[in-house]
């Protein structure tokens, strides 16, 4: 494993990028474990002051480091799109293999479900939940109703594959052997489709911080737990462009972007490390 | 690789290991409301010794593959069973294979293994080889991790495999040695019944000499009996003790190999066997014209008779019972007439 990480970022530049970019805003974002004040004060330091030598991002106009509160409010929203990963990716797995495997009725059951969830519009269905639920409305109740939104088309991908690998060879000698399906399912075919798990992860962990960022700005989330959208959020209500405070907007931003670069190009230099046809490709075999 | 084999001397054990009786296992398909039903097995008598290699022939689309994979218990809808059974007898305890499912299930890979057809492809691409003997036979030899361990690289050694061969991936073997590790993944439980369907196929011929070899070798060291199904006459003439020929579905000939190659008795063994190369010989191989018969919806009387040189009308009639005739069995209205070409 590490000789592959080695030899990826030595041999793919948007791989070395990708890790960079990643592993920094990852450490900044772990730095707010040692921040000198909790991230909920407000009004402990000077309002609108531009970044200086004593305040590197500049305050905002409720007198918050906007350097600390970015890296609280990337740990969050990192923490709420893997939470929304991993829930979707379990789902995602359960669903697609043993729709692909067990077929028949539970084929059309899973996939009926998975179909009409495909056709249901994401952000509409957040805000009603988040109206619903209003005041026990947390971060976790969030991001499971975001997994609950963001498994289907990975599930019929994973079901797809499981479909070929039930026909193959293998799989009729290991029934043969007297493997049982969950045997099956985990020792035979889930190898194969680690891959297929694994990009989607990174696909899908953008899709949440993205959906995190849409909900937040708009006020739809526990806005006094800080955030990348939340942050713009109160930036807004505080019409910090039009008061000139715009370190407040543009940091975060900054921070959104190199983050859904650098997990973009994970994504896009691991599945070519996946797929070994584009990696021959490269060598110019 | 016409070489005949002499055939055993007939085992003491009378008790026979396999008796299939009247089995019949069709496909049963209801699409839209519209049944069909594909007669794959129709009605196959037939027993296997202990000890004895028994050779199903017959060309594509014959049934000798749903035959064998209804006798080893292996069927999934839409085939079924719809008349006879399969009985097993793994020492000195019969074992119904459709009546007694769970009992069947504990046996298998343990008296009964399978080598399947395209067995290049039985293993798994993405998990390394030691994983594939251990999801398929730790459980049925009740061996502790390390002796398990150490019975399996006995094995392969015996087999003519350097046990690092566990240690890789399929891919990074050759065709041969994976044809070989099949093998050794079906006999590592010592079983007394292997069904091998096609294993030598998709081989080229050095390769295959070199994988009947070894499965000879292997059968006579375990005293087991191998039901061995492939269209290439050569290779049961190589190996069979007993050829039975599949027909359409239905057994039309069975007997000891030596005197099914020498002296046919059914017009369609007959020309298979014709058809065969043989060294110095140049006259042109005579095709038998048209094509096995639609199994949805078969010929009235003998299935072959659209075909057959010798048919008369009793033959588009009645469907010839498969009798003892010499030292075998034959279903033909006209096994007497036949002569070899």
């Amino acid at each position: 494993m590490l000789k592959v990480l080695r030899d990826l970022l030595v041999y793919n530049r948007e791989f070395a990028i990708g890790f960079v970019l990643t592993v920094g805003i990852f450490l900044f974002a772990l730095a707010h474990f040692w921040a000198p004040m909790p991230d909920s004060a407000i009004y402990l330091l000077p309002p609108d002051m531009p970044p200086s030598a004593q305040y590197w991002f500049g305050t905002t106009s409720r007198g918050q480091d906007v350097l600390w509160q970015m890296s609280s409010a990337i740990w969050n929203t990192m923490l709420f799109g893997l939470t929304v990963t991993v829930i979707s990716r379990l789902l995602a797995v359960i669903v697609g293999m043993v729709s692909g495997y067990l077929g028949g009725r539970w084929d059309q059951f899973l996939m009926t479900i998975n179909d009409t969830m495909i056709a249901l519009p994401n952000i509409p269905i957040l805000l009603l939940v988040y109206f619903v639920m209003r005041d026990s409305m947390s971060w976790p109740v969030l991001a499971a109703t975001a997994a609950l939104l963001g498994w289907n088309y990975d599930a019929r991908l994973i079901r797809s594959v499981t479909l070929s690998l039930r026909n193959r060879e293998f799989t009729r000698h290991a029934v043969f052997a007297g493997m049982s399906v969950p045997q099956i399912l985990v020792r035979q075919h889930l190898p194969y489709v680690m891959p297929v798990i694994f990009f989607t992860a990174m696909n899908n962990l953008i899709w949440a911080i993205g959906i995190e960022v849409t909900l937040s700005v708009l006020g739809f989330s526990d806005v006094n737990r800080p955030t990348i959208g939340g942050m713009i959020y109160w930036a807004n209500q505080h019409q910090a462009i039009i008061a000139g405070i715009w370190w407040w907007i543009a940091f975060p931003i900054i921070a959104v972007v190199l983050l859904f670069l650098g997990l973009f190009l994970l994504a896009i230099s691991v599945n070519e490390y996946i797929d070994p046809r584009s990696r021959l490709s490269r060598m110019g075999a | 690789m016409l070489a005949v084999v002499e055939t055993k001397p007939a085992s003491v054990e009378a008790k026979p290991v396999l008796r299939v009786e009247g089995l019949k296992a069709y496909y049963q398909m209801n699409y839209f409301g519209v049944r069909r039903e594909v007669r794959a097995v129709d009605d196959i008598s037939l027993t296997i010794k202990r000890n004895e290699i028994y050779g199903i022939a017959g060309e594509s689309s014959s049934g000798k593959s749903s035959l064998i994979k209804t006798i080893a218990g292996a069927i999934t809808p839409p085939l079924r069973v719809v008349e006879g059974s399969v009985k097993f007898d793994f020492g000195g305890k019969e074992l119904d294979v459709y009546a007694e499912r769970p009992a069947m299930k504990a046996a298998r890979w343990k008296h009964l293994s399978y080598v399947m057809q395209g067995s290049m492809n039985v293993l798994n691409p993405v998990r390394k080889v030691k994983h594939a003997f251990h999801d398929f036979a730790f459980k049925h030899m009740g061996l502790s991790e390390q002796d398990f361990r150490a019975r399996v690289e006995s094995h392969l050694q015996r087999i003519g495999l350097d046990p690092r061969v566990l240690e890789a991936y399929p891919h990074q073997l050759s065709g041969g040695m994976r044809q070989r590790l099949t093998i050794g993944l079906a006999t590592v439980c010592e079983p007394e019944f292997i069904i091998a369907d096609e294993p030598t196929t998709a081989l080229d011929v050095l390769v295959q000499q070199d994988v009947l070899a070894l499965i000879k070798e292997v059968q006579q060291r375990l005293g087991s009996s191998i039901i061995f199904v492939t269209h290439d006459m050569t290779v049961h003439a190589a190996i069979a003790d007993r050829i039975g020929i599949v027909y359409a579905g239905r057994l039309v000939e069975e007997g000891p190999t030596i005197d099914v190659f020498e002296r046919p008795q059914h017009p369609y063994t007959a020309h298979l066997i014709a058809s065969l190369p043989r060294i110095g010989d140049t006259k042109k191989r005579i095709a038998l014209p048209g094509k096995p018969p639609n199994l949805a919806d078969p010929p009235s009387g003998c299935r072959f008779h659209p075909r057959c040189p010798l048919a008369i009308d009793k033959c588009t009639r009645e469907n010839p019972p498969l009798v003892p005739r010499q030292t075998g069995r034959v279903a033909c209205w006209r096994a007497g007439e036949v002569e070899a070409a």
